[in-house]
């Protein structure tokens, strides 16, 4: 038990000198950086006078385009996982060793954890650049004082989703503080699906571009299939995604908005996921190198 | 220990087996090296070893298979090569990249650092790898290969692109990993490395075992060594070896390669006899194998049928080469002033060799080859004529391949010869190339007895006979206009009597004038080549 802990550990290390050993890592995440903070800009100087609603200020925050299939930083996390993948099986340093399957989940099972936690590393850093963005380029008509304000400290713990929501703050129903989980989700999940396309096409390029594609095919698809179920995607979703073809479907129905997931829902999210990791399990078991 | 059994590999179906029944083993404290040429199948060999491809066959390293070690990078340290140099990610740093391997192997880093000391990559170690030449891409993945400090190496091709120095590092390694008791596996193209380096020499051939032999065996059977001469003066130099019961064989341009004779007493004998010498070089050369007539049959895939009559073809022309070779050294063993009777037996013989020598002098090898790939990259070629000639049905005619290699190799002579030769200006270039392929190509180069002693003997006489008037260019025309063969079947014959009787009389006057002008000309040298006929009797 100790020897696989330690052997664990020794992968995630030999991962995170692999993604930090080359330079691309390091363009991806400046391009990131710097493409949400033009991003969030952008957006916040073109904020109708007023009071500044919680959908505006998600999107521009979140770096979500009405032209990008993802938020900016979830499409970084794939460009970062396909590049981890692709790495290792275009310039394996010992080939031999990864004819073991097992050696082969172990690597990926390795690659997958240090692409989550850079994911989420790239999504609190973007967070953080966006936020003094859109605060420093708003424009002075637009009224923010009650958006922006700092949460306290115990609104923090009452994060959406593990505890009833507050009445009040930036973490209350329909505040912007609401879809931060599902923001970091969605950056893992993004990096986590370039990771996982690359490796079932086993080209970076390909499996960025795949990463792009599935949400808008399966948004849709999901969208309807909720609709017909008289389910509905939260709200806080919806702000996300910047994709909304089936969500519009559904908004027509926007009384039946749901508040907060619940199991069919999950299941229509996980579902696509599930077949993916398990078409990759496959490929991988039929395969000798990564 | 790594026992090795009937590994197979074929690609595609229908296409030759890239290995065919690999059985062998590599002992422990030796070096066993797996030898071939260019696509002999050794890194699908090492590939299958490690069940890196799919294929037949078991490699066992002591007892178990490859996959079934847990961690293999602490006992066998595996080095692959392909074409593209690439030990890492180009835009890391070689220390980064090992220190990173070390983490994947379960090494501490100070391991790292130190085989990046050994292999000599130290000073440039925080440079990126797209900085590095080939050689050092090769030493950083034999440093990975070594980070486990296993006790088995498998490395192919490791002095791939290593300068001489850092191959002779490697070597030093191999060995003294080997005394302590390692097993090694290297694959090699150069039987000189082999043969240097080996405890025991595996060739391989179009993915078949050709021979397995201890290293001392091998160098006895597969090398001979040669020397190589360089000189204005060759061709008396080749009488003089040739005397002393050498056997000459013709280089490129103006030097010969001499076997069974010392570079001492090669060095010698030219001194002895005032001959100048430019280069004298020990070389080895490899000998061709011989095949068996019968090559066992692989996995019952079509593609056998090709392999197999392609090579039967191969070996009835090796067969055909033999036998004039044999003849030629027995002559080339008896002194040249010896035969009297005999040579008019062997005159006909003669003349083939003439004729080949001839062709051969223009890089016949690549001529071949090129004729060959034309004739199997044109299959309509043969097909177009079929209504005229009536097409023979081919000796294996199962597969869709066969047909053409069938075509091209097996067709009778003078098809062959009627693909245009590169060189349209001959005017008869299908006689040559007929009696050429009905004559054997390979060993033609060999000087053969007959004409040395021409040589040898011509330009006595010519010297003696003084300036002849007519001038050379004239009764070169001359001579191209006349055809070829019999021009040379006859100038040889002068020679030869020249060299016997001393009179020159009886030859045809035209020929016995240029022959004279020659001699006159350029003394011994120049009647060689005239003999030879490379110039004059091609253009």
């Amino acid at each position: 038990m100790r020897t696989g802990v330690s052997e664990t550990v020794r992968l995630v290390a030999c991962e995170v000198r692999r993604l930090r050993g080359v330079r691309s890592t390091w363009v991806v995440v400046a391009a990131v950086l710097l493409l949400n903070a033009a991003l969030a800009a952008v957006s916040a100087r073109r904020f109708p006078a007023g009071e500044l609603t919680a959908t505006g200020a998600v999107r521009a925050m979140a770096g979500v385009a009405p032209w990008l299939p993802l938020p900016l930083t979830a499409l970084g996390a794939a460009v970062l996982g396909a590049l981890v993948y692709s790495n290792e099986m275009r310039w394996p340093g010992l080939a031999a060793s990864r004819v073991n399957p097992v050696r082969r989940f172990g690597a990926l099972l390795a690659k997958l954890l240090v692409v989550g936690a850079s994911a989420v590393l790239l999504a609190v850093l973007t967070l953080a650049v966006n936020t003094l963005v859109v605060r420093f380029a708003l424009p002075a008509a637009v009224d923010a004082s009650a958006l922006l304000s700092l949460p306290h400290p115990a609104e923090l713990t009452a994060l959406p989703g593990l505890a009833p929501a507050p009445a009040a703050g930036p973490f209350a129903v329909g505040g912007v503080g609401r879809p931060l989980p599902a923001y970091l989700a969605l950056a893992v999940a993004g990096g986590w699906a370039g990771l996982l396309l690359t490796a079932l096409v086993r080209s970076a390029l390909v499996g960025v571009l795949l990463t792009g594609a599935t949400p808008a095919l399966l948004e849709p698809t999901a969208g309807l299939l909720l609709h017909r179920l008289g389910l509905n995607w939260p709200v806080w979703i919806r702000e996300l995604l910047p994709f909304q073809y089936g969500l519009n479907v559904v908004r027509v129905a926007a009384d039946r908005t749901a508040a907060a997931l619940d199991g069919m829902v999950i299941a229509a999210l996980l579902a696509p996921a599930a077949l993916l990791v398990l078409a990759v399990l496959v490929a991988q078991l039929r395969r000798r190198a990564l | 220990m790594i026992q090795i059994t009937g590994l197979t590999k074929t690609y595609r179906r229908g296409h030759p087996p890239a290995v065919l029944d690999l059985t062998f083993d590599a002992r422990p404290g030796m070096i066993t090296t797996l030898l071939g040429g260019e696509g002999a199948g050794k890194s699908t060999a090492f590939r299958l070893m490690v069940e890196l491809e799919r294929g037949h066959g078991l490699t066992l390293f002591d007892g178990r298979t490859y996959r079934r070690i847990r961690r293999p990078e602490r006992e066998i340290g595996v080095l692959f090569s392909s074409g593209r140099p690439e030990a890492g990610h180009p835009g890391q740093r070689a220390r980064a990249h090992l220190r990173m391997l070390a983490g994947a192997v379960g090494v501490p880093t100070r391991r790292a650092d130190d085989l990046m000391e050994q292999v000599r990559l130290a000073p440039v170690a925080d440079h990126r790898i797209s900085t590095f030449s080939p050689g050092m891409h090769r030493r950083l993945a034999l440093a990975a290969a070594l980070l486990g400090d296993p006790t088995t190496l498998l490395l192919d091709a490791p002095a791939e692109g290593l300068s001489p120095r850092s191959e002779e590092w490697l070597h030093g390694f191999l060995r003294s990993f080997a005394l302590t008791g390692g097993t090694v596996l290297v694959s090699t193209r150069s039987p000189e490395e082999a043969a240097a380096l080996a405890d025991r020499v595996v060739t391989l051939d179009a993915g078949r075992l050709a021979a397995d032999q201890p290293v001392v065996e091998f160098r006895r059977t597969r090398l001979h060594p040669e020397v190589l001469v360089r000189g204005p003066q060759m061709a008396r130099l080749a009488d003089l070896l040739v005397a002393q019961g050498a056997q000459v064989r013709r280089e490129s341009g103006v030097g010969i390669a001499v076997s069974g004779i010392g570079r001492t007493e090669i060095g010698e004998l030219a001194y002895r006899n005032g001959v100048l010498l430019h280069e004298l070089a020990d070389r080895v050369m490899q000998r061709p194998l011989s095949f068996p007539a019968a090559l066992p049959s692989g996995s019952g895939h079509s593609g056998e049928v090709v392999i197999r009559t392609v090579r039967q073809l191969a070996g009835e022309r090796n067969a055909g080469e033999q036998l004039p070779v044999a003849q030629r050294t027995a002559t080339v063993g008896r002194p040249a002033a010896a035969p009297g009777d005999e040579r008019s037996d062997e005159r006909s013989d003669k003349r083939t060799d003439e004729r080949t020598v001839e062709h051969r002098a223009r890089g016949h090898r690549a001529l071949q080859a090129g004729r060959w790939a034309a004739a199997a990259l044109a299959p309509d070629q043969s097909a177009r004529p079929a209504p005229s000639a009536p097409p023979e049905a081919p000796a294996v005619d199962l597969t869709r391949r066969t047909p053409r290699g069938a075509s091209a190799l097996g067709r009778p002579s003078a098809d062959i010869a009627s693909v245009p030769a590169p060189t349209p200006a001959e005017p008869k270039p299908v006689v040559i190339d007929a009696e050429q392929l009905a004559a054997n190509p390979t060993d033609a180069e060999l000087l053969t007895p007959a004409r040395i002693a021409g040589v040898g003997h011509a330009p006595t006489p010519g010297r003696t006979s003084g300036r002849a008037p007519t001038p050379a260019p004239a009764s070169d025309q001359d001579g191209s206009q006349v055809r070829l063969r019999p021009v040379h079947a006859t100038e040889l014959r002068s020679a030869g009597q020249f060299g016997q009787t001393g009179h020159a009389g009886s030859v045809a006057g035209p020929v016995a004038g240029r022959a004279q002008a020659v001699a006159g000309e350029g003394g011994a040298s120049a009647v060689r080549r005239r003999a030879v006929g490379d110039e004059n009797g091609s253009e």
